[in-house]
């Protein structure tokens, strides 16, 4: 292989290279023990030389859903480095430390290298390797025989897929094609809930302006972490009195809180209460945006009423959420002050508890209150640019039945509910059995909510398929294991992204695949192809209106023209469908550029400008699209008491609500599913933690992507395990010193977890970061390292959307 | 030639470890916490919850500090290290012995063993990865999410880094031991 | 032509050569030497396969044992060269009896510093090329090893006229190898003295210390040399010699705590950072008040003030424990020196608060260290075989 030849070249004159795995832990600095594997880590280890046969290709990195835009530095076929593009707006010139990482995880030995047949009990782990056709053979005997049996009832396929590129590829074929209204992603299990708060509320969930914002609640989101472009980027560059104020609200110090001017903990899990009193401060007092909200907010004058009536004072929402009556005062002052550059941050995910969607449409009216929506420096829409289209015919099937969980929420999507879609499997309430189950890109063994049920319901099935990179906890589950090929091997659908600096970017393939390992596009068609023509046998049995229109039509025309050939939306390369879809609206030098430079948005080439090394300038100022909606211009003088006129020369907007305007009160939601019309703060929804006990949460890392990247060798050095964050005094009474093994337990379960006491998080919190504790052995790095979050979060969910309540868990700290 | 250096809007780390990880891959430096040529100081926050005191904490990236005046390169017994036409402070791994002297001078903990050729290594500014080449960014600066770095030429008045320490306030750090550093902190 | 009337010796058969006359002592001493050799070589092994990984250096502690035992065997080499030059160089009477046996030990002490020294230094031959093809003049690391070369060059020369009685030959290579390993051994001190980056050990300190230091090196090890060739039953001439050095190791001493109090005072004296908190770590530690001050300096100086010298069998025995005393200096030199971390917030996540750069050395550098003492043993037996070391009628 060549890069095994590249890297001998490279090691010349190499002395006691077997024990560089070992050294990782000889640092006297670092006392906390890289737990060092016999193994030695070198792997993907490259050094940029200067070949004779240097390629320099553009794509985007998908080592998190972010997407940045990457050229990759090929010498001699051998991916060296992986450098940030700077021509796209989104990425703003720039990797992670996770997008350098990608050579890592292209490296990795542990990479699922070809498709796999189960041959032990099911999550023993044990595998034999198969062609690609007897893998498509197996789950096709075992398909045909599941959906026989259930009638042509498609939905018996369950199937979920994580965020990415190529999910609607999938999803479209596991929903359009095969007819399954099973799905579930990763909404459920994180961004739900503000999506629904802000969609409803604004008309859309919208970008936060960080670049030209003057003032920022950060709250429970850890944007220095938790990176997400260009959000990350715009802000950091401004904070610490450099133009923009960030007040933090989070019960944790976090990286995001070193860059606060206000750090406010916050007692988890009560932010709603926290955005009703500023609601109520900035109400009481008169300082919200007066003609802005007159022009713009629906049933403004009730919300007003709600909210003093209900007496949502900053007192009393100190006695709930820990901070002091004069810090949110003080807060909800500022905000007002500087709005419209004033933003309460979205959030991103919103998994946290059982009032999120409440407390996400809250922080949206508040936000509105201050005019800053549809507006530079505030919420932007921004725009995005079309691409052509790629339609595939979709078959109707008659007995593909609702999907099971969709009682158990006021609304249930069609991305569902993880939790709630589970629950129902393993408790036996589904009104009809899911019997298959496919998962793409996805963990669910470590992303869901307690692990053991994920296990329960996996075991339950009688065909588990995973397509994935590595060999996660879920492929251990797996019957059939479907390899696809890593993102640096693969050209995925083009993708438009927008915002004020809207742009389309392309992943095109840097290195040949390397195993017999296929994009998820062939494996589709693959499937396709050997699933087609039994299914559609067993739906002429079964479905009565296929049989009318066969005996309409006759059998090859409605199999070819209803879209009954599963393939036929797969048959193209992912290249073709791509420069149709891209040709088709701007023209072929259009296409050329993209491929070319991995970007492109019209005037590319005349917008574009370096300033410096570090800036770049994407569309000048004026082409920005800041405020895209529409609205009557309204230029009598007025006197607003906090604000300025030439701030909201378009006064009245017509958002994409259903009144157009910005919503303050769902009244129909509230009639059809007894959904609080008004944001409201229940205390009964709200669990308070018991003396002596903690309410733990969860979060990100900046090196770490959940649990996907939890094998990288580059990122292992950065960080070798998670650690409990716990109070310094309270550990200090328990006797737990730092590396102390402490075990967590919840009602679910417990885990065993290194201590590390501090004073950034408080008395009646626990904290560790979410993605390690794998079990799956075939990980050699991430096997057993640190703990698994999801093993101790119980099941819980909010009855709006189904959407996973992570923080709503109590549990017990003992050294052990 | 030219005198290269480096100005740091450090209040802008996020601790993200980017340049770390994008140094390894550029200059394919071994695996293992100890092997490195950049790194980010953390400032551990000061105060009991809640009451912490932000101003104490906040992250200080660093790198070798091309000193113009480097100890490290006073104390090599055979040259190996050296100042090469750029002002840039390289080890030259056929002349290191190996002696560990430079990096027990290093007032900033710049310098380890690579490994593999069992000789002393350090940050050249990516001197035989881009340099060479005509580049004048380093991996390091190119990758940072915040933009931190600014690399440039010092004798070239015009250039970023120059115009930048003309108009920021900026120091270096001990620079009471005359190692006359070339990595700037603005201020 | 006769090689053995240039520089005479003992002609031995292999059974001559390790006959010996088998008391319990000289047992011991064959198992000690053949066990310190064994631990020699097995590091030496380790040390092959696994470069310094062997060891518990680190980056930010990259000098450990190794490099302390390396100073405590040139310190030893002159320490011995000081003492000895006293009588031969400067006629003092009663130090004229100790020529020769204490050049062979410096000799010895030397080589064996030199041999340790290879197994730190990563490219030792590459050392030997590139000293001489691009010397780094300000380095006082190519000082003090280029001096100790020339040191060693004139001493091995001062044996060989001492041997053949060349008087006035022995006299000018003695002298010049003291005056070159004088410089040699403040340069090592300089190689410490010269870290701007270690407040602690920068300054003028360490080159005085080391020769003053050195010297009661020297004075120990004269003891322990004197106590073993005589088992204890000094000829009278010996005898007077040794409640000399024994008077004179008192002074040394006496200055040496002198220097030390004062090193101690000047460091804490206003808490200067990385120099003030060190001192005082250092001082309050173990290796310090143990192994330093009470093992190297108090018990010998008690012994001494209290016989006014003449307990000269104590002083043998209490030699063993100033010996082990002198090894703590060596090493609490250099690892105190690297105590303070050079760049304190470099911290990896989830760890402590940065406290002292921490070091203990493995069982490797254990094994390579005290081995090498017997590699001592064993050139010294051989060259006791070979040579006539003691002085005879004619003077030395
Ligand atoms: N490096 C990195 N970046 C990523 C990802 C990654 O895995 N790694 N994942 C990406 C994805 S998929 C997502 S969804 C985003 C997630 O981005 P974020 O939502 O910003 O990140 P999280 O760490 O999940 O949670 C944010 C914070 O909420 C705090 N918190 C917990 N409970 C409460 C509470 O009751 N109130 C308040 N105010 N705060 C609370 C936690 O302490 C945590 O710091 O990040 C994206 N970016
Ligand atoms: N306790 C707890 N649970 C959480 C969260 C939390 O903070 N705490 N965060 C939640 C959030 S916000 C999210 S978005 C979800 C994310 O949950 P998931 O979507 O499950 O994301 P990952 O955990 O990163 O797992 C991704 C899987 O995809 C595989 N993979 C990576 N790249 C590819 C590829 O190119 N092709 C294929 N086929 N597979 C690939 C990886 O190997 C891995 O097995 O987790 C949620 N669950
Ligand atoms: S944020 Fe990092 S991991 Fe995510 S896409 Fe960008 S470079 Fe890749
Ligand atoms: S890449 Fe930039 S922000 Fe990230 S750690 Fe390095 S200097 Fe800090
Ligand atoms: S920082 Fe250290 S390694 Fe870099 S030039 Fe200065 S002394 Fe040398
Ligand atoms: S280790 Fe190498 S570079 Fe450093 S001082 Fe010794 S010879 Fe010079
Ligand atoms: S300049 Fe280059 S060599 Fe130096 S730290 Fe940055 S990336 Fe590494
Ligand atoms: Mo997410």
């Amino acid at each position: 292989m060549k890069t095994e030849l590249s890297r001998r070249r490279f090691l010349q004159g190499t002395v006691a290279l077997s024990i560089v795995g070992a050294t990782a832990a000889a640092t006297a600095l670092a006392k906390t023990e890289h737990k060092s594997k016999s193994k030695i880590v070198d792997f993907g280890l490259t050094k940029t030389q200067w070949s004779d046969k240097l390629e320099e290709i553009p794509t985007l990195c998908e080592m998190c859903v972010n997407k940045c835009a990457a050229i990759a530095r090929v010498e001699d076929g051998v991916l060296t480095k992986l450098n940030p593009n700077p021509l796209f707006p989104k990425s703003r010139n720039m990797l992670c430390a996770r997008g350098n990482a990608g050579i890592q995880a292209l490296e990795d030995p542990d990479r699922l290298k070809y498709p796999l047949i189960r041959v032990g009990e099911r999550g023993e782990g044990k595998f034999k390797r198969v062609t690609w056709d007897e893998a498509n053979e197996y789950i096709k005997d075992k398909m045909v025989k599941i959906i026989d049996e259930e009638k042509d009832n498609r939905s018996t396929i369950g199937y979920c897929a994580g965020e990415g590129m190529a999910e609607h590829t999938y999803a479209s074929f596991m929903g359009d094609k095969i007819g399954s209204l099973n799905y579930v992603n990763h909404g459920s299990i994180c961004l739900a809930t503000t999506i629904a708060g802000y969609t409803l509320t604004l008309g859309g969930y919208g970008q936060a302006d960080l670049e030209n914002a003057d003032y920022v609640i950060m709250a429970g989101a850890n944007r220095a972490e938790a990176i997400v472009t260009p959000d990350t980027m715009d802000m950091f560059k401004r904070t610490k009195g450099r133009g923009l104020k960030m007040v933090v609200v989070d019960p944790r110090f976090t990286n995001t809180a070193a860059h606060a001017d206000t750090w406010l903990p916050i007692e988890v899990g009560t932010d709603l209460a926290f955005v009703l009193a500023m609601t109520h401060v900035v109400m009481t007092e008169e300082r919200y945006n007066k003609r802005f909200c007159e022009e713009n907010l629906s049933d403004f004058e009730a919300y007003k009423k709600h909210i003093i009536d209900k007496n949502y004072t900053p007192e009393w929402a100190q006695a709930i959420t820990g901070i002091k009556a004069d810090d949110i005062r003080e807060t909800a002052r500022d905000f007002m002050a500087h709005a419209p550059r004033a933003i309460y941050y979205q959030g991103r995910r919103t998994a946290w508890s059982l009032q999120d969607y409440q407390l996400r449409r809250a922080q949206a009216i508040f936000s509105a209150m201050g005019g800053g929506i549809d507006k530079k420096g505030g919420i932007i829409f921004g725009k995005k640019l079309p691409l052509g289209e790629h339609s595939i015919p979709s078959p109707m099937y008659d007995n593909a039945l609702e999907r099971i969980e969709k009682s158990k929420a006021a609304s249930i999507g069609n991305s569902g509910s993880w939790i709630a879609w589970r629950n129902t499997i393993i408790d036996g309430t589904a009104p009809y059995p899911v019997r298959a189950f496919f998962a793409y890109k996805q963990n669910p063994m470590l992303s869901i909510p307690n692990t053991a049920k994920t296990k329960q319901m996996l075991e339950k099935m009688d065909l588990v398929v995973v397509i994935d990179t590595m060999p996660s906890d879920t492929v251990m589950m797996a019957d059939v294991v479907l390899p696809e090929s890593l993102y640096l091997e693969r050209e995925d659908p083009v993708k438009s992204f927008g915002g004020a600096e809207p742009s389309i970017a392309l992943r095109i393939p840097v290195v040949e695949a390397r195993y017999d390992t296929k994009p998820v596009i062939e494996i589709m068609r693959d499937l396709g192809e050997k699933l087609s023509k039994p299914l559609f046998e067993i739906s002429k049995k079964y479905d009565e209106s296929l049989q009318e229109e066969i005996e309409e039509r006759g059998e090859k025309e409605v199999y070819k023209e209803e879209g009954y050939d599963l393939a036929d939306g797969y048959r193209h390369s992912q290249e073709t469908i791509n420069h149709h879809m891209v040709s088709s609206v701007y023209g072929e030098e259009a296409w050329k550029t993209l491929r070319e430079k991995g970007v492109f948005y019209p005037d590319m080439s005349k917008y574009f400008k370096k300033v410096s090394a570090n800036e770049y300038e994407y569309y000048p100022e004026h082409k920005k699209s800041y405020s895209i909606i529409k609205g009557d211009l309204n230029n009598e003088p007025y006197h607003d008491t906090c604000v300025d006129i030439n701030e909201i020369a378009v006064l009245k907007k017509k958002f994409r609500t259903a009144t157009k305007k910005i919503a303050c009160a769902l009244y129909n939601f509230e009639k059809r599913k007894g959904v609080d019309a008004m944001p409201t703060w229940r205390s009964e929804l709200y669990k308070e933690t018991p003396e002596g006990r903690f309410k733990f949460i969860t979060g990100r890392h900046g090196q770490f992507t959940q649990s996907g990247s939890s094998n990288n060798a580059l990122l292992l050095d950065l960080l070798p395990e998670n650690y409990l964050w716990i109070n310094q005094r309270i550990a200090d009474a328990k006797g737990i010193k730092f590396g102390d093994t402490v075990e967590v337990r919840s009602s679910i379960g417990a885990i065993e977890i290194k201590a590390y006491p501090t004073e950034k998080i408080g008395k009646n919190v626990v904290f560790f970061i979410h993605g390690f504790g794998a079990e799956s052995s075939e990980l050699t790095l991430a096997h057993h390292r640190g703990a698994n979050d999801n093993a101790i979060i119980e099941d819980v969910y909010e009855t709006t959307f189904g959407s996973a309540a992570m923080h709503e868990t109590i549990v017990d700290i003992r050294r052990v | 030639m030219a005198r290269y250096g480096m100005a740091l809007d450090y209040k802008s780390c996020i601790n993200c470890k980017a340049c770390e990880s994008a140094c390894k891959e550029e200059n394919g430096i071994l695996l293992g916490a100890d092997k490195h040529r950049i790194w980010v100081g953390v400032k551990d926050i000061e105060g009991i919850f809640p009451d912490l005191s932000i101003s104490s904490s906040g992250f200080e990236p660093s790198q070798c500090q091309q000193c113009d005046n480097a100890p490290c390169q006073t104390v090599c017994p055979t040259n190996a290290t050296y100042y090469d036409d750029n002002g840039v402070v390289r080890v030259n791994p056929e002349q290191c012995i190996l002696c560990t002297y430079c990096m027990e001078a290093c007032p900033y903990d710049a310098r380890y063993i690579d490994d593999r050729t069992m000789t002393v290594d350090k940050c050249n500014f990516c001197s035989d990865t881009r340099l060479i080449n005509g580049e004048t960014t380093t991996a390091c600066q190119a990758t940072c999410p915040t933009k931190v770095r600014i690399f440039g030429d010092l004798d070239d008045p015009e250039s970023e880094i120059s115009l930048v320490l003309r108009a920021r306030d900026h120091h270096s750090m001990k620079e009471h031991l005359g190692t006359k550093p070339k990595l700037f902190y603005l201020t | 032509m006769n090689f053995k009337k240039i520089l005479p010796y003992n002609r031995h058969t292999f059974s001559s050569f390790f006959s010996f006359e088998r008391t319990p002592l000289n047992v011991f001493m064959l198992m000690l030497t053949v066990g310190l050799v064994g631990f020699l070589l097995y590091g030496i092994s380790v040390y092959l396969q696994h470069g310094h990984h062997a060891y518990g250096v680190t980056r930010q502690h990259p000098w450990g044992l190794l490099i302390a035992m390396y100073v405590f065997f040139v310190v030893s080499s002159t320490g011995l060269c000081i003492m000895s030059s006293l009588g031969h160089v400067f006629n003092i009477k009663a130090f004229q009896i100790i020529g020769k046996r204490a050049i062979i030990g410096a000799i010895i002490a030397i080589l064996t510093g030199f041999l340790v020294i290879a197994f730190e230094i990563g490219h030792p031959v590459r050392m030997v090329i590139y000293n001489v093809l691009t010397p780094g003049l300000t380095s006082a690391i190519w000082w003090m090893g280029t001096l100790y070369g020339m040191y060693l060059f004139f001493i091995i020369l001062e044996f060989f006229f001492l041997n053949n009685g060349n008087h006035k030959y022995s006299k000018i290579f003695g002298l010049a190898g003291l005056i070159v390993g004088l410089a040699a051994h403040s340069n090592l001190g300089a190689v410490f003295g010269f870290l701007v980056a270690r407040p602690i050990a920068n300054g003028v300190f360490f080159p005085l210390y080391f020769i003053l230091s050195a010297m009661v090196t020297g004075s120990y090890l004269l003891f322990l040399i004197y106590g073993w060739r005589y088992k204890m039953k000094f000829p009278p001439e010996v005898k007077k010699f040794m409640v000399t050095l024994a008077q004179v190791l008192g002074l040394l001493l006496a200055i040496l705590i002198f220097f030390e109090i004062w090193r101690a005072l000047t460091a804490i004296y206003g808490m200067m950072p990385e120099r003030g908190d060190i001192a005082i770590h250092m001082i309050t530690s173990k290796n310090f008040l143990i192994g330093e001050f009470l093992l190297g300096m108090l018990i010998p100086f008690v012994v001494i003030v209290y016989s006014r010298g003449r307990a000269i069998k104590t002083l043998v025995y209490t030699s063993i424990t100033g010996m082990v005393g002198i090894f703590w200096m060596r090493y609490d030199l250099v690892h105190d020196t690297q105590l303070a971390p050079m760049m304190p917030l470099k911290i990896r996540e989830y760890s402590l608060p940065p406290g002292l750069v921490e070091y203990t050395p493995t069982s490797i550098e254990w094994m390579i260290a005290i081995g090498a003492i017997g590699v001592s043993f064993m050139m010294y037996y051989t060259a006791d075989k070979f040579f006539n070391l003691d002085h005879d009628a004619k003077g030395h």
